[in-house]
């Protein structure tokens, strides 16, 4: 079985901040890191390959620095990485994103079919999740986004089985190979690098991929294949606060009497309470 | 204003500002911005010819250049025609189908897209897929829908990925509307970047506001990136439909119109001949006891404040005087107190109850970007500086354990029991 995962190279997000001040993303410090829900997918592709033999391959598209979260796939059990990498690549959206990865995938496919794709639910800095369904949709594969869980895969009949998210619930759900998966957290516990793996994928040659590898198109790479168009950044939104009343000034009652008052304050409040707000 | 050895002007790239998205590094003719090692766009002073493309093109003004007589990049400087595409017209909405009912992310995105129709004058658009769902239709038609147009049979009695996406490539190309939009569901997300991939056109994820820009007549697609740190706004301008996938909760659902009439047109629709996956089984969520905290009109939330059981007493008491539904943030959840369906937060879900009381929760981002949309947000935290307190509407500054019985007390005072 031929598992190909892919890896994108993202900010820690729950570190960048907005400076209040200069109304700027404040990224000083910011470690880059692998998506979180890439290595939980890659760690699910590693056990099924220790259940059903085999090889994991694991894909990223980024900068030359993004080869610090392949050499993560190597010590965590990854057979083969490669980066793709090319000012190409750069700027895609996930139109462009789905058409790289795949060509990588069409070009990998003719040493040894693919059976399953592997990709994190969402990236946790872009966030659209489409990256996934895009490469499903160009390679033809069956498509299992929000995978909790896989059941088994059944290499002789070609199936595999699947829990997964969806609205309201969770439905078990089959189908034929080669399938596309994105991983919940839930899907998988990464293991711990061993320290042989974790050495050997240090000294390891990462091999690189640009676009002519690929024999790629250049009108669908990067910023040119891109529909999408980034106008304007700006912080969200802000709500006004209104008043805090401090319990340790005005004791207790004093404070909760001073909060409701601001509450009923506004028209028509507590007869929307009273109606346990039916309109 | 820094020259290299040839005497250019070249542009310099504010590092504080750079947020890597590596536009830049895709404009710039001559290959001369790279990532640094610390992962920001950096400039290569001796390759830069000063041509200001990367001025022009930063979304977040991240390039300082300056040239006399600057002048704004054109379309067609950027090799685009700068016409629209012809062809296109309406604005559509993917109707989302659960039980034999339109979901209400639907009619929320109907009432956004009459409002976009307006603008554009053109007319609003149902889509709809499944079997034995036309009389979904006159739902459509009293949100503000002017015409529904529906593919029925039996593979799409119930939602997979590529039958779905099949048909719903169809009705695009035979209907071209120029707006598409779906509610961010797991199904419509699912579906979305099918759709787009097989229309090859621009989709812009999870949107939390959308507007028309006078000049162009673009979609202008708002949406928080980085965990909810930064909202991008986006748009599409050579390829059709405009897609965007649309929160729940974050627009408003309009005034309904019973008897309003529209036209329904049906499509034929041949499944494609491939083997499709199949349903084995449907587990849902189990509730206990509670509903939906996205359905509920109040919400007691419990933070890392308040996160232990007794405490769960109290809060279930206020949940049931203010006629709401308990709820909480992450660490709860992970702490094993409340099932993840509670969870309210970027990774949980968006809600907008008309109240809110947040007990015990800092206001972090991730949990903040959720709530948006709520009416009151009240907070109980003993910590002046929490964050919580810089959207609540009314906070108290206290411990929950002593502030909650009074203000249950209180509160019943007020309402008369
Ligand atoms: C502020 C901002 C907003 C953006 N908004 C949009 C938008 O609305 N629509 C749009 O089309 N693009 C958008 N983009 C561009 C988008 O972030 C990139 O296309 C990105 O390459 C992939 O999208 P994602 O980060 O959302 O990944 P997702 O689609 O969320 O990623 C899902 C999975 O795909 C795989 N994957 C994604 N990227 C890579 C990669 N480079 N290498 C290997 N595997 C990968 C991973 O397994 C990942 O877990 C935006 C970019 C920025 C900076
Ligand atoms: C990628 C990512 C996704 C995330 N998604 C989510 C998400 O979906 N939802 C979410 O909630 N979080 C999410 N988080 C976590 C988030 O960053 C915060 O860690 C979390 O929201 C904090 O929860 P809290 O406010 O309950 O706890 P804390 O931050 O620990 O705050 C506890 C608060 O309780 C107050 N307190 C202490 N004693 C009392 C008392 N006696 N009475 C009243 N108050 C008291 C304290 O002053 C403090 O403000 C996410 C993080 C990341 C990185
Ligand atoms: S000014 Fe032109 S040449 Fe110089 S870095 Fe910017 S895009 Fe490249
Ligand atoms: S376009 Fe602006 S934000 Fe994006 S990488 Fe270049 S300098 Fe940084």
């Amino acid at each position: 079985m031929h598992s190909v995962c892919c890896i994108k190279q993202v900010p820690d997000t729950a570190e960048v901040r907005i400076d209040p001040d200069t109304n700027t993303l404040v990224r000083a410090g910011v470690e880059s890191i692998s998506n979180p829900y890439d290595i939980v997918a890659l760690e699910e592709a590693v056990s099924l390959k220790d259940r059903y033999g085999g090889r994991v391959t694991a894909l990223c598209m980024g900068p030359p620095q993004a080869e610090h979260s392949l050499r993560e796939a190597l010590s965590l059990g990854a057979d083969r990485v490669i980066l793709l990498s090319d000012r190409a690549f750069a700027g895609a959206d996930t139109l462009a994103t789905s058409y790289t990865l795949s060509k990588a995938m069409e070009k990998l496919a003719k040493e040894h079919p693919i059976d399953l794709v592997f990709c994190g639910k969402q990236a946790i800095d872009g966030d659209t999740a489409q990256t996934g369904p895009g490469i499903a949709t160009r390679l033809d594969c069956t498509q299992f986004t929000y995978v909790l869980k896989v059941d088994w895969v059944d290499l002789q009949k070609r199936q595999i089985q699947v829990t997964r998210k969806r609205e309201g619930g969770r439905e078990v759900i089959r189908g034929p190979l080669p399938a596309l998966l994105t991983a919940e957290l839930e899907l998988a516990v990464p293991r711990r690098a061993s320290l042989p793996l974790l050495i050997s994928s240090l000294q390891a040659q990462v091999e690189a991929w640009d676009a002519k590898t690929l024999e790629a198109s250049l009108n669908e790479l990067g910023i040119k294949g891109s529909p999408t168009w980034v106008r304007a950044i700006t912080s969200p939104p802000a709500r006004e606060g209104g008043p805090a009343f401090d319990v340790s000034r005005e004791g207790e009652a004093q404070a909760v009497s001073m909060a409701l008052d601001t509450l009923m304050d506004e028209k028509g409040f507590l007869s929307k309470l009273l109606k346990r707000w039916e309109a | 204003m820094a020259k290299n050895s040839k005497g250019i002007e070249v542009a310099e790239i504010l590092q504080d500002k750079c947020i890597a998205c590596q536009i830049c590094i895709g404009e710039c003719p001559v290959g001369a911005i790279d990532l640094s090692p610390e992962g920001l766009a950096l400039v290569d002073p001796e390759l830069c010819i000063g041509c200001g493309k990367c001025q022009e093109s930063c979304p977040v003004e991240a390039v300082k250049f300056e040239r006399a007589g600057k002048k704004e990049l054109s379309r067609e400087d950027r090799g685009m025609p700068s016409e629209g595409v012809p062809g296109y017209e309406g604005v559509a909405v993917f109707i989302e189908v659960q039980d034999g009912e339109g979901v209400q992310v639907s009619w929320e995105l109907m009432g956004k897209a009459r409002e976009l129709a307006e603008k554009l004058s053109t007319r609003v658009l149902g889509f709809l897929l499944g079997e034995g769902v036309d009389h979904i239709a006159r739902e459509a038609f009293a949100h503000g829908c002017d015409e529904v147009h529906v593919s029925e049979h039996e593979v799409l009695a119930s939602y997979r990925s590529a039958p779905y996406g099949h048909a719903l490539t169809r009705l695009c190309e035979r209907v071209k509307p120029e707006i598409l939009l779906m509610g961010a569901t797991h199904q419509g997300r699912d579906l979305a970047g099918v759709v787009a991939t097989h229309l090859k056109t621009g989709l812009t994820a999870d949107c939390t506001d959308l507007s028309i820009e006078d000049r162009t007549r673009l979609l202008l697609m708002t949406r928080p990136t980085f965990g909810g740190n930064i909202m991008a706004t986006i748009y599409c301008e050579h390829r059709r439909p405009q897609m965007s996938t649309v929160r729940p909760m974050v627009m408003k659902l309009p005034e309904r119109t019973p008897g309003r009439e529209g036209r329904k047109v049906f499509h034929e629709w041949t499944p494609p001949p491939v083997e499709l996956p199949h349903i084995v089984e449907f587990m849902g969520d189990a509730l206990e006891g509670g509903m939906d905290i996205v359905q509920s009109a109040a919400l007691v939330v419990a933070g890392m404040g308040a996160c232990d059981p007794e405490a769960f007493h109290l809060l279930q008491e206020l949940a049931d005087v203010v006629g709401g539904t308990l709820a909480c943030s992450r660490p709860v959840v992970e702490a094993g107190l409340l099932p993840y369906e509670r969870q309210v937060g970027q990774t949980g879900k968006t809600v907008a109850p008309k109240l809110y009381i947040a007990v015990g929760v800092s206001g972090a981002i991730q949990h903040l970007v959720a709530i948006q949309g709520a009416e009151k947000i009240v907070a109980i935290n003993p910590d002046p500086n929490a964050p919580i307190f810089k959207v609540a509407d009314v906070g108290i500054v206290g411990d929950y354990a002593r502030v909650i019985p009074e203000f249950i007390n209180q509160l019943k005072n007020r309402m008369g029991a």
